[in-house]
């Protein structure tokens, strides 16, 4: 069985001008002195399209932070991809908007933290929900698309109406509510930002009843937390099967996380061609098929659907990559995802928010 | 949804544009989804560039597809286009 990468994640840089608490960059990041000059990228989104891929994800860290963003859609374009720019918005000033619309932008996704200023800022540990108000309006008037992603958990979901009538005054095209995924920074935090069992039902019906009401208009996409599910997402579409990330520094990865699994080692853009990467490296290889799997997943009919789940999951919780995820209701682990439930259901958790940090404050590393 | 008049001019949506695909063929992508064309699809989609009207689409696909029934012709250039204006990737200006 032959794989075709459709989608790839370009993490052009990890610099950010917000330090929001469920931050999907991993924990140690990489410093501006290694990122992949313009010139690679361009190189690197030619390969990409000459393997399948078909769509271009420009983000970060903040994709804006690097002072050729215009240059990097230009080349996304120019090699057939269709280019999304996923943004905070942070210091995008019109000029700038302009030349990245004329540049070939296709669709640009921002990032709202919540629907009240005050509780916003608090998660992105810096002031930007005013500056992102002010930008949604002018992004509206240019001819592209425009999809709002907001990253929910127990501390703003009270407020889904408010923030899917922020979305509706805005008149985006496709409103995103993405539950935060506990891995990297969320999951330093993950007893603060985990929903209650009751939070996830209701969001159910409000977005239900949203959906409803707004068709033709806009569209919503919900991703609800994996940890209150009965079978495992089918994360990345399977592991090298679809998707692919390359990091600031040209590291190309199967998914966000999958530097926590012990015993791969990833490839680089500078050394081994993209092609290669996908269709030989060791990494990319590991987690396809079934041959790896074990039980209960060897043998379950769902494993063409959802691929055993998560192995970054199966090894933060079990120590194991090769097991099934542990949000699996057949998985003989779940229990310990029961544990962290309980544990947020009982208790209201006080401690301090772990701020995502920016890379120009730690060293060098590969 | 009732039919929208024969005047009304569809348009592929902004951020939605149709592609060739070495291994997939003609495919319509859009924001974080893509939709692969088969058929008259990628003709159909070819003539919404916000020059024709409904009725030029419909009159264009007849005329191409003359064995057809003309009948059926209309009632699949309607039930496509009405699929992609639901999935927001087509307006009808």
């Amino acid at each position: 069985m032959t794989f075709v990468p459709r989608a790839l994640i370009a993490e052009v840089t990890h610099r950010c001008p917000l330090r929001c608490v469920y931050c999907s960059n991993p924990l140690e990041m990489r410093s501006r002195s290694g990122e992949l000059s313009t010139t690679e990228w361009q190189r690197v989104f030619g390969e990409a399209a000459a393997l399948g891929v078909l769509q271009l994800h420009l983000t970060g860290g903040e994709p804006l932070a690097r002072p050729d963003t215009e240059q990097l859609v230009k080349a996304g374009r120019a090699a057939g991809l269709y280019v999304n720019l996923i943004t905070s918005g942070i210091g995008l000033a019109e000029a700038r908007l302009e030349a990245l619309v004329t540049a070939g932008l296709d669709h640009v996704q921002l990032s709202f933290q919540d629907a009240e200023q005050a509780q916003a800022d608090e998660i992105a540990g810096t002031r930007a929900h005013a500056a992102k108000l002010e930008l949604a309006q002018r992004i509206r008037k240019h001819r592209i698309a425009f999809t709002m992603n907001l990253v929910v958990h127990r501390q703003n979901l009270g407020r889904l109406p408010q923030m899917i009538a922020l979305a509706e005054e805005l008149q985006v095209d496709k409103l995103e509510i993405a539950n935060v995924q506990y891995y990297g920074w969320a999951f330093e935090n993950r007893g603060r930002l985990l929903p209650t069992r009751e939070q996830v039902q209701e969001t159910i019906a409000i977005v239900d009843a949203a959906r409803e009401r707004l068709k033709g208009r806009m569209r919503i996409d919900c991703v609800l937390p994996d940890y209150y599910a009965r079978f495992p997402k089918p994360c990345m579409g399977g592991w090298g099967q679809g998707l692919m990330l390359i990091d600031p520094a040209g590291v190309v990865l199967p998914c966000h996380a999958a530097r926590i699994i012990p015993g791969l080692s990833f490839d680089d853009v500078r050394s081994k061609t993209l092609r290669w990467i996908w269709e030989e490296s060791s990494s990319f290889q590991r987690f396809r098929g079934d041959e790896w799997m074990q039980e209960p997943c060897r043998s379950c009919e769902r494993k063409t659907r959802d691929f055993g789940g998560c192995r970054c999951q199966a090894m933060m919780y079990t120590g194991d990559p090769d097991a099934t995820d542990p949000v699996c209701s057949l998985s003989p682990k779940r229990g310990l995802i029961d544990a962290v439930i309980a544990d947020v259901a009982a208790t209201t958790s006080d401690a301090k928010w772990v701020y995502r940090i920016n890379p120009s404050n730690v060293p060098a590393s590969r | 949804m009732t039919d929208p008049a024969p005047t009304r001019i569809p348009r592929l949506a902004a951020g939605c544009r149709m592609t060739q695909s070495t291994d997939l063929g003609p495919v319509l992508l859009l924001p974080e989804s893509m939709l692969r064309l088969t058929g008259p699809g990628p003709r159909i989609v070819e003539l919404c560039d916000g020059s024709h009207t409904l009725g030029d689409v419909i009159t264009s696909l007849q005329s191409e597809f003359s064995d057809a029934d003309p009948a059926m012709v209309q009632r699949e250039v309607l039930a496509f286009l009405a699929s992609l204006n639901e999935r927001r990737a087509l307006d009808f200006v």
